[in-house]
This record gives C-alpha cells, structure tokens and sequence, in this order.
C-alpha cells in the first residue's frame, strides 16, 4: 500500500449558543482549554494561542505526569464562519492532520461542521486477525 | 482520483453483509471464486459482482494461475481508514459534548447571576 492514504471525519453539530460564541471558544485560550483537547484524567496545563492566519498553537495536557502537546497552525481565521487549522500530536504521530470548521448561524443558534482530514501512516504491521474485529464493529455503524 | 483507495469505494463495499462475509472467508485465507460462492444461496454471477466492489475498493486482489482465479484479502485500505477514523470521530464527539456542556453551564450561571453579565447578549 502507499503511505498516503487519505481519510476524513465529518460530523455537524447544533448549539443552542451564538455562531460568535461557538466561534470563540475554539480560540480563546481559557475557554478552548476547557474542552478543546482536554481529557478527563488529565490536566490542561498551557495553553498558547496565536489567532491569525499563519499563527500557532500548542496545548498541553499532562496526563499521568506525562506533558502532551497539541500543536498546529491556523490556516483560516474568519470569525465567525470558518476556522481552518493543521493539527498534530507529536507524542502520537508525527502525521500533521487539517481540521475545517465551518459554523453556520440559525435563528436558535448555529450548526457546526466539523471534517478533520488525515494522511494516514502505513497500517503494514496491522495483522489481519484484528482486522474481523474491526469490521464487526465497523458493521454495526454502518 | 488519484490511486489512493476511496475511502467511499470502502465504505460502500462493507455496507453490505454478503461482501462482509466474502472478506470474512478471505480473511482466513485465499480462495477461488467458485469456493467463494459455494457457502451463499446466490448465483455464482451475483457473488462476481460482489467480489468486483471489492476489487474495486481494493479489499481484495486477484491473480491468475492458469484458469483458476484466485483471490486475496488486504486489509491495508480498510485497517488504516477505519481506525483512524473511529479514533478521530470518538474524539470528537466528546470535544463538542465538553464545548456543549460549556456553553450551557455558561447560560446556567448567567441565567442565576444576571447582573455579572456583561454587555453581551449571546
């Protein structure tokens, strides 16, 4: 297989909340820190925003007294429509990802789309036996 | 497009559980057509046909050894494309439940301390 094999996520959301301030919440560095890539056991220790085109980011979580960083670079700032950013965890991978959030207003709220495009690694060592188990699952969503 | 697997093409030929048991089978090992289509009460013709959707997908490839075809199994498309992508859709999902439970935590407390509010009207 080639090692570029490409796969999305899309998923939308609706907030009962303005699409300003579902919009600053991916970017204000308190608020974002409370939820965008915190993790229940662990704990949100840094987060830098730079909220231009162009500007990083990093977020650090310390889970198990380990820091993880969340990092990347924002590609697209118009608030409050659309966000666009690469987004890596090096800890993990050092694949760099692109997330694209699109937020449309409505009378009640807004709805978010979210689609988080990867470049995948090469699965090679992935032995075909696992593989039933996650068709199974994957039939069962389909 | 380009000669990546399509992840559509992928996801189209799991959506349907004679193809999954085809994979299922080829999963334990290679196997010609005929042997393939001898556990399912279709015609020989359908089994082809789902076995071409998963070509297609490039869930499984093909050769030739005389006038046997003999089909293989890779996982590679479906392994990279679905873990990833369960992975990434988990994560997700609990992000916008957290920025969700956020906001309206938000709402509560403006809502039981309405003078704290600022100029903002949400």
């Amino acid at each position: 297989m080639a090692d570029d094999t490409r796969a999305q996520v899309r998923m939308t959301r609706r907030f009962t909340a303005s699409a300003e301030r579902v919009f600053d919440a991916w970017l204000d560095p308190t608020t974002a820190g409370r939820w965008l890539f915190a993790t229940p056991t662990g704990e949100m220790v840094r987060v830098k925003i730079d909220a231009r085109v162009g500007g990083a980011f990093c977020f650090t979580d310390r889970r198990e007294g380990q820091d993880i960083d969340h990092i990347g670079r924002y590609e697209a700032v118009d608030r409050p429509r659309r966000l666009v950013f690469t987004f890596s965890v090096p800890h993990f991978s050092r694949e760099a990802t692109r997330v694209i959030i699109e937020i449309t207003a409505l009378s009640d709220g807004c709805e978010l789309t979210l689609v988080h495009e990867g470049v995948l690694p090469d699965f090679k060592e992935r032995t075909v036996s696992g593989w039933t188990m996650i068709l199974d699952g994957l039939a069962a969503s389909l | 497009m380009s000669d990546t697997p399509d992840l559509d093409h992928t996801l189209t030929a799991l959506a349907d559980p004679t193809r999954r048991a085809i994979l299922r089978r080829l999963s334990r090992g290679e196997a010609r057509v005929t042997e393939l289509a001898a556990p399912f009460d279709i015609s020989l013709n359908a089994v082809s046909k789902h076995i071409r959707m998963l070509e297609r997908a490039r869930l499984v490839t093909r050769r030739r050894t005389g006038r046997e075809h003999i089909l293989s199994f890779d996982p590679a498309p479906l392994t990279a494309a679905s873990t990833w992508i369960d992975e990434q859709r988990a994560l997700w999902t609990a992000r916008l439940d957290a920025l969700d439970a956020l906001l309206l935590a938000e709402d509560r407390a403006a809502a039981e301390n309405p003078e704290k509010q600022g100029s903002s009207d949400g």
